[in-house]
Formats: structure tokens, sequence, C-alpha cells
């Protein structure tokens, strides 16, 4: 149990004198006992900026802490953080009880005590009937549960930390896997961070989630904040699935014109907005559009249906507004007709819209 | 047949049979047979097989040709390992030590043998001239038997080690990064590493270079035929010298015959041996 801070830390590599940025200038701290999760696009940095923070890499510049304590140069089995890699590792050449007891004989634990914590262990993790089995003939949901109890074993872990833990794993299994691991994390309260590129294995398994793209933190917050209120285009689009759509508009005096449409903006909003910026984008989650046969009000702007996708209890719908040559998607329930080829009729209701000037977002006065 | 496959195994099946089956069973037929070219043949049943084992000389030479193969196994294996784990795992010298350590195996078995009988000569030769410097004046590997013997040994670890290396080698590359990373937050220390990742994940590998050691040194024939013949007297008189001996030299093809089968399952049932024990050496993985 431990907080965990990461002071601008940025990682280079270099290859054949080629360098590659993988981490810029990242700051980032993870509340003792915590679940974090670690999110962005393959090749991002996120499984760079966790071997910084395990010890396997020492970044080029920053500071690693560890309960207020820099850790920066020491290595990893000085640190005591516990990794769960993607590609699950067990040690064939032991039973599952020699794989537990691998860390506490590698720090001279006496036999009594090694006995105990790995029947404990064990027990947490659901692997006592397993103990004396070769977990080299183990799927990779069973591995992984190996492989972390290797990590929990030892008493005084600091940090937990998962590298894309399900990407071997039968889809089917998934889910067993994922709440035997938050429930070892909630019952031993150990700070973790689990690095994926499947927002929803992050949002259910993290307290806080941060966003990464291109070696960069782009935002760090709770699950429904990232939803809500994402701070650029990237994590709006990103987080959700599919994610948010963004409509060019552009600002005039109290109004958001979208081709030849208009949508008023309240005076809240209006203050926010720069006289010069002149091009805005729309953003707009798909469970918020609603569609209308005919037009109203509410719903001036025509668009016609693309492609309907039958997504188990509801369905997602691609509308082409014509008029600026744009696709969106929009969440309709099952029971409503929609047919390709269809016109229907779409408003932006301000309530329900988050504006956007050049990927940032036009913040509405803080929180 | 139900199975269109074994149609496809036709092909390599005619040429086994070729190669392999017809020219066995020529053997095992001359075995019960009393055979010197220009005269009949006279079937004289197991005779050849009883004779075989109460001659002396094959005792000697079987004996010889075991300790020969573990010798040799047990200075080339870890020996191999370990140059494989000492070579770098990349950069721009892994090619240059790949090619070097490959050259020896590029030499054949007789050149390898000539190359070592010019190099020990006692008149003109490095080794000799070697170990005078090194204060053993009397190194003489015409005449003198532990010589011949230890520097037939040397001969096959500096012409076969590299193999080993190489399969090593490969396999080493092939561990992925990830356990040593596992191995490292484990707090593992170096021995521990080799034990419980490297070694077993080397298992395959090893076991194969294991056998094929075992199999070509079994055979040996060209490095001690060059360099004495099988001598001095018979210290270096292993199995195949004394088949060519008997078959080619005596002209007694029944009795040949009879030693190359004796010879052929002594081989088959080693490598077994030493295949079976090192599957269950350390359990796991093997299946």
């Amino acid at each position: 149990m431990s907080k965990i801070e990461l002071r601008n830390i940025t990682h280079i590599y270099e290859s054949g004198g080629e360098k590659t940025q993988a981490v810029k200038d990242v700051n980032l701290t993870l509340e003792e006992g915590t679940s974090n999760a670690l999110i962005g696009p393959s090749g991002c940095g996120k499984t760079t900026l966790l071997n910084i923070i395990s010890g396997l890499l020492t970044p080029t510049e920053g500071k690693v802490l560890i309960d207020g304590e820099d850790v920066t140069e020491l290595p990893p089995q000085d640190r005591d953080v516990a990794q769960v890699f993607q590609f699950p590792v067990v040690y064939d050449s032991m039973d599952v009880y020699g794989n537990l007891a691998f860390p506490l004989r590698n720090r001279d634990v006496p036999k009594e005590e090694i006995k105990e914590r790995v029947q404990e262990t064990a027990e947490l993790l659901g692997l006592v009937d397993k103990l004396h089995d070769n977990p080299g003939n183990f799927g990779p949901e069973w591995s992984q549960l190996v492989s972390l109890g290797r990590g929990i074993i030892r008493h005084d872990t600091t940090a937990l930390l998962f590298d894309e833990p399900m990407t071997d794993v039968d889809p089917g299994r998934k889910l067993t896997l994922r709440r035997r691991i938050s429930q070892a994390q909630q019952r031993l309260k150990v700070t973790s961070l689990y690095v994926t590129h499947d927002q929803h294995e992050a949002l259910t398994f993290a307290d806080k989630a941060a966003v990464m793209n291109q070696g960069q933190i782009v935002q760090y917050g709770s699950p429904e904040k990232l939803y809500e209120q994402p701070v650029s285009t990237f994590v709006g689009n990103f987080i959700g699935s599919p994610g948010m759509n963004f409509i060019d508009c552009v600002a005039t005096d109290s109004k958001l014109k979208v081709g030849s449409f208009e949508i008023p903006i309240s005076d809240e909003i209006k203050d926010l907005l720069d006289p010069s910026w002149t091009s805005l984008q729309v953003g707009i989650r798909p469970y918020q559009i609603d569609i209308a046969d005919e037009q109203r009000e509410d719903k001036p702007i025509s668009t016609t249906v693309t492609l309907t996708e039958h997504l188990g209890s509801y369905r997602i719908i691609t509308l082409k507004l014509p008029e600026i040559d744009k696709e969106i998607k929009a969440e309709v329930p099952l029971d409503e007709q929609v047919e390709v080829g269809d016109e229907k009729f779409i408003g932006l209701n301000q309530e329900n819209i988050r504006l956007f000037h050049e990927g940032q977002a036009i913040e509405n006065g803080g929180e | 047949m139900k199975n269109r496959a074994w149609w496809f195994l036709i092909p390599s099946l005619a040429v086994m049979s070729l190669s392999a089956f017809i020219p066995l069973m020529t053997v095992i037929n001359y075995a019960q047979y009393t055979v010197f070219p220009g005269s009949a043949p006279q079937f004289v049943g197991m005779e050849n097989f009883v004779e075989v084992f109460q001659d002396s000389v094959f005792i000697g030479s079987l004996g010889r040709q075991v300790l020969f193969s573990f010798e040799v196994l047990l200075i080339e294996i870890p020996l191999g390992l370990g140059i494989a784990l000492a070579l770098p795992k990349k950069g721009k010298w892994v090619g240059w030590s790949l090619v070097l350590l490959g050259v020896p195996l590029l030499i054949p078995w007789n050149v390898v043998g000539i190359i070592w009988r010019v190099f020990t000569r006692s008149d003109l030769g490095a080794v000799p001239k070697i170990f005078q410097w090194l204060g053993y004046g009397g190194y003489n590997a015409a005449s003198n038997p532990g010589d011949a013997w230890w520097t037939v040994v040397t001969m096959d670890v500096w012409h076969w080690t590299p193999l080993v290396v190489l399969l090593c080698y490969a396999g080493i590359q092939a561990i992925p990064e990830e356990f040593y990373r596992a191995a490292k937050i484990d707090g593992a220390s170096a021995w521990a590493k080799f034990r419980y990742v490297t070694l077993p994940k080397l298992k395959h590998a090893l076991i194969l270079a294991v056998l094929l050691r075992f199999m070509d040194s079994f055979k040996i024939y060209a490095e001690p035929f060059q360099l004495t013949g099988g001598g001095p007297g018979n210290s270096t008189t292993f199995l195949s010298i004394y088949t060519s001996r008997k078959a080619i030299g005596g002209f007694n093809m029944g009795m040949g015959a009879a030693i190359s089968i004796v010879y052929f399952f002594l081989v088959i049932l080693l490598s077994w041996l030493l295949y079976t024990i090192m599957l269950n050496v350390g359990g796991g993985s093997s299946k």
C-alpha cells in the first residue's frame, strides 16, 4: 500500500542512432490503495510507463517516488512492485506451489512461513486445488492468476502493475479473471495500475483512469468524467464505443451554424468563446442523439441513414449530413423503425453537446 | 485406404525403402551366413553373433566407444551451453561470432583428421611443440595411447562443440524476454534465473544436442582413422573402425553384417535411453 508519484517522466528509446520519444513529461500521482487504469491506443507509451514504475526501465528524465521516496535508480527487486505481463509468465519447471513460493524463496523466507503464505494466496485466488499442478499446462487465465499470485504473495508489495493481462485470455473467461483480480485488489488494498487498450476493461476495473496518447497523459479522472467531460476530441473519440461524434460548425453572435442549420447557445457558453475562433467542433455522444421522422423546431437537421448495425439490445445507425458531407453515429432503440436510405431529423440539444476548438474542449467553468 | 493422406507418403516411403529398408534386410540376411568373396555363402544361423560377443576386440572397442561418447558429451554439452550463454544476444558481433564458431562445422571429417595429424606430428606439428613448452616433452600421438585418446577427444570437441553452441544459442534466443523480467521482479538471483528459466526452457534444445552428439560420436570413424588408424595398438579402435576392419579388411562379410546389426541396435537403445532420461529430468513442459 503505497502512494506512487511520477514526476516529469520522459523516456527516449535509442536504437541504431535513431531516437524515439516514447513518454513525454508525464506527471501522475496514484493515491494509496486506489485502483487505476492506463488506457490509450497501441504504441502510445503505456507499457514504457509501466516498466518505468516497476523499474525494468530507468527513465531518461524525471523521477519515480514511492511513498515520497525517490526510487528512480532502484532495481525492480528492491521496489517490491508486482507486475503481471501481457504474455503469461509461469515457471513450468515448478508446480503452482513452487511458482508462488519462488519470490519468497529468493528472499530466504523461512519454510514454515512460505507454506502459510502460499496457502493464503492460493485461497485468495482460488488456486488451492491446483497447487500441485504444473502451470505449464494451464490456459492463459490460470497462468495469469499464478503470475498475479507471485506478485501479491509478498506482504510488502507496494504496487500491482498489469500490462494488458487479458490479451491472451478467451473472451468467455475474461470476466472471471477480471473479477478475481478486482477481488484480490480490494482485499489487499494494493495501489494498482492496469494498462490496457480496452476501455471496457479499464473502466470496470478502475476507480480512476488515465488516458494516454503519443507519450502524454491527456486526461486522468473517474470513468464517468472521462465519458461525460472529455478534455479533447481524442479522449471523446477514444472513450465510448462508438466514440463521440464531432461536427464542424461556425460560431456567430449567439448561434452555432452547422451548414445552414442554427443551434442557439447560452450566454454562459458564449462567454467562453473567443471571437477570433471561427471554426469549432460540436461533440455529442451517440446515445444523446434523438431522431425524428419529421422536421421539428428542436430537430431541424436533415440526415440520411446510410448504415444500421444491430448490437444486441440497441442499434447503432450511421447518419449522413449531406450539406457538410459528414457521417455521425446514433444509438437508437430496437423498436425504432429505421431503414437505410430513410430521411431522419436530428437536433443538437445544447445541454448534451460539448464544444471543442482545435481539438481541445472549451471548458464551461472548470469542474 | 480411407485417409487420402497416406497416398502422399508413398514417394518418401519408396525412397526410404531403397535407402534404408532394403539394405538393412540384406545386412540381416548376410549376418546369418559365412560369406567370403569368391566362395558360396554358408548358412550359420546365430553363430556370427555369438562370435562377435566372444571377441575381446569387439568388447574392448565397445567399451572405448561408450567411454568416448560419454567423455565427449560431458565436455561438449556444458562447454557449448557455456559459450552460448556468453555470446552476445544482439548487436553487430552476433554475426561474426556465429560465423567464426561455424567454421569447424564446415570442415569434412576426413580433413579434420588430416589437419590434426599434421598438427600432432612429432617432427613438425604444433601440438608437441606446445606441450614441450608447457613441460610435457613426451607427447606422441602415434606411440602413446593416452596421447592418442585425448587427441581424438580434443578433435571431436573442437569439431562439434560449435554445433551444441548453435543449438543452445537458438534455444536461448527463443526464450521470451518476459520470463527474465518476471524473474527480476521476483527477486531471482543469476543462478535462480539460469536454474528455473533458462535451463528448463533449453531442455528440448539440449536433448537434441545430446542425441545428435551421442549418435555422431558413437559412429566416429574418420578422425581416429586419419590420426593413427585406430592405434597405437587398439587404443583408438572404435566400433566403426573395428567393423570395417572385419568386413572390408578381413573380407568377413557375414561377421561384418552381424557387428553392424549389433551396432545399429546399440545406437537405438542408447539414444532411447538418453532421450527417456533427459525427458523426465526436471519434469514439466515436455508434453
